[in-house]
C-alpha cells in the first residue's frame, strides 16, 4: 500500500476509535465527576507518554531545530487559545449548558486533535512501526477524551448517536494534520525535527494547560497522580520494549 | 602521586554533590516571592523533575525496560507510603511547620533517594575505566545544578535562606559519593540493579510532581502560565541531559 494511504488508514482508525468513548452512555445516563477527572488523567498520561516517545524514541538526541519546534508548538497553541478566547476554559463542566460553552468545547477538542495529528504524521515519517505505535497510543487516548466530550454533550440533551458522531467529527482534524505533516516531511525531510518538536511542544502544553488542571478538582491529587502515571508508564514501557 | 581509585571515586562523587548547591544561586537575584512566583517556582521544579525522569527512564530502558518498570512501581509506592506517614505526624522542617514542612520534607526524601540511583550510575560508569572520569564528573556535576534549582524552588518560598537552600541541595546529593564507591568496586553486580534504581528514582520524582507540585502550582497561577513553564523546563532539562 502507498505509505500515505497507510497514514490515512491509521489516523482515521485513531479518529474513529474516539466513538468508543460514547459506549458507556448506552447503559449509564451520566458520568460521576470523579470518573470525568480520571478519564482526563488517563488521556493526559497517554499524551505525556506519546511526547516521551517522540522526544526519546523518535530521535537519538533532540537537535536545535527540534527545540525551536517545541517553542513554536507551544507558542502556537498558546496564541491559538488566546485568539479563540479559550485559554482559561474548564473542559469538563457537565452542568454548564450555554451555547457558547458548547461551541468552545468542540473547538478545543478540534485543536487537540490537530496537534495529535501532527504527532501521528511526524512519527509515521520517522518509521512506519513508530507511526503505527503513535497512532495506537493516540487512538486509546481518544477514548477517554471522547467519553468526557460525550458526557458534556449528553448533559445538553444531544442524542447519543449524534454525540458519537460529533466526537468523531472533532477528530477529523487529526486525520487531516497527519496527512499534511507526513506529506510535507516526505517532500522536505529536513522538516522532520521541526515537526517532532512542534508535536512535543503542543502535546505537553495541552496536557498541562487543559487536561490536568481540572482533574484535580474532580478527584483527589493522589488518585489523579496514580492514574496519570500508570497511563504514561504503559506508553513509555511499550516504547522502550519496542525499540 | 597515586591516590587509591576508591578515594578518587569518592572525591569525584563529593564534587558532583557539592555542585548541587549551585542550584540555589539564582535565588540571590529573586527577591520578594509573590503567590504567583511561588506557583511558578513549583512549575519550574515540576518541569525539571519530569524532564530528569524522562532522561532517567530513557537510560534505564537501555539496561532493561521491565526492570525499570518494577523500580518505577516501587518508587511510586515508596513515596505514596512516605507521604501518608508524614501526613499523620506534625512535621517541622527548619522553622516551618504544617503543610509547607511536609512538602519540603517529602521533596528532600524524593531527591535524596533519587541520588542513590545516580550514585550507582556514577560508580558503574567509572567501572568502565578511569579514562573518561573527568568528563563524567563534569557532566554529572553540571546535571546536578538544575536538581538543586528544583529543591531551592520549593524550599526558598517557605522562608529558607539561600544558604540553607544550597545546604539542603548538597545534602540531597550526598548519597552520590556514598553509593559511587561500592558500585565502582562491584560493577557487575550493581550494573544489574541499576535499571531498578533508575526506575525507582524516576517513579518517586514523577509521583511527587503529579501529587504535590502541580496541584500547588495550579492553585496560585493561571493554567497557561503553569503549562508554558513546565513545558519549557521539561524539554530544557531533557536536552541538557542528552547533550552532556
Amino acid at each position: 500500500m502507498d505509505p500515505i494511504l497507510l497514514v490515512l488508514l491509521y489516523s482515521s482508525v485513531a479518529a474513529a476509535v474516539a466513538a468508543v468513548g460514547a459506549a458507556p452512555f448506552l447503559w449509564r445516563a451520566q458520568l460521576r465527576s470523579e470518573w470525568v477527572g480520571w478519564s482526563n488523567a488517563v488521556a493526559a498520561g497517554l499524551m505525556l507518554g506519546a511526547a516521551y516517545a517522540l522526544m526519546v524514541t523518535g530521535v537519538p538526541r533532540i537537535p536545535p531545530s527540534g527545540v525551536i519546534g517545541v517553542l513554536i508548538g507551544l507558542v502556537f497553541i498558546n496564541r491559538l487559545h488566546a485568539a479563540a478566547g479559550t485559554s482559561e476554559i474548564d473542559l469538563n463542566r457537565l452542568e454548564q449548558t450555554s451555547p457558547e460553552y458548547g461551541y468552545q468545547v468542540l473547538l478545543i477538542n478540534t485543536f487537540h486533535a490537530g496537534s495529535e495529528g501532527v504527532a501521528i504524521g511526524a512519527a509515521m515519517s520517522v518509521s512506519l512501526p513508530f507511526g503505527v505505535f503513535m497512532a495506537l497510543a493516540i487512538a486509546v487516548h481518544n477514548i477517554p477524551e471522547g467519553m468526557v466530550l460525550t458526557a458534556i454533550l449528553r448533559g445538553r440533551d444531544v442524542r447519543l448517536g449524534a454525540a458519537a458522531g460529533l466526537v468523531v467529527a472533532t477528530n477529523v482534524s487529526q486525520v487531516l494534520m497527519a496527512i499534511v505533516v507526513y506529506a510535507l516531511v516526505m517532500a522536505a525531510p529536513g522538516l522532520l525535527p521541526w515537526a517532532l518538536g512542534f508535536a512535543v511542544g503542543s502535546l505537553v502544553y495541552l496536557v498541562l494547560a487543559e487536561l490536568l488542571p481540572q482533574c484535580y478538582r474532580q478527584a483527589g491529587p493522589t488518585s489523579i497522580a496514580l492514574v496519570t502515571i500508570v497511563a504514561m508508564g504503559i506508553v513509555i514501557l511499550l516504547a522502550g520494549v519496542g525499540t | 602521586m597515586t591516590a587509591s581509585p576508591v578515594v578518587v571515586v569518592f572525591t569525584y562523587g563529593l564534587v558532583t554533590a557539592l555542585a548541587t548547591g549551585l542550584g540555589a544561586l539564582p535565588f540571590f537575584f529573586v527577591r520578594g516571592l509573590s503567590a504567583r512566583a511561588v506557583a511558578q517556582a513549583n512549575a519550574v521544579a515540576s518541569g525539571l523533575m519530569l524532564g530528569a525522569s524522562f532522561g532517567l527512564v530513557a537510560e534505564g530502558t537501555g539496561f532493561g525496560a521491565w526492570q525499570t518498570l518494577v523500580g518505577g512501581v516501587v518508587g511510586v509506592g515508596f513515596i505514596l507510603v512516605t507521604a501518608r506517614i508524614l501526613r499523620s505526624h506534625d512535621i517541622g522542617f527548619g522553622h516551618v511547620r504544617g503543610i509547607g514542612a511536609r512538602r519540603m520534607l517529602l521533596l528532600m526524601v524524593v531527591m535524596t533517594v533519587h541520588s542513590f540511583a545516580e550514585g550507582v550510575a556514577v560508580g558503574v560508569s567509572f567501572g568502565g575505566g578511569m579514562a573518561l572520569a573527568l568528563a563524567i564528573v563534569v557532566a554529572i556535576a553540571v546535571h546536578n545544578i538544575p536538581e538543586g534549582l528544583a529543591i531551592s524552588a520549593v524550599l526558598r518560598p517557605q522562608g529558607m535562606s539561600v544558604a540553607q537552600c544550597a545546604w539542603w541541595s548538597v545534602v540531597s546529593s550526598l548519597p552520590q559519593p556514598i553509593m559511587a564507591v561500592p558500585a565502582f568496586l562491584l560493577v557487575d553486580a550493581f550494573r544489574r540493579i541499576l535499571p531498578y534504581g533508575i526506575g525507582f528514582a524516576a517513579g518517586a520524582m514523577v509521583f511527587m510532581v503529579f501529587e504535590e507540585l502541580l496541584p500547588e502550582a495550579y492553585g496560585q497561577e493561571q493554567r497557561a502560565g503553569v503549562a508554558v513553564t513546565v513545558t519549557i523546563t521539561l524539554v530544557a532539562m531533557l536536552v541538557f541531559q542528552q547533550y552532556l
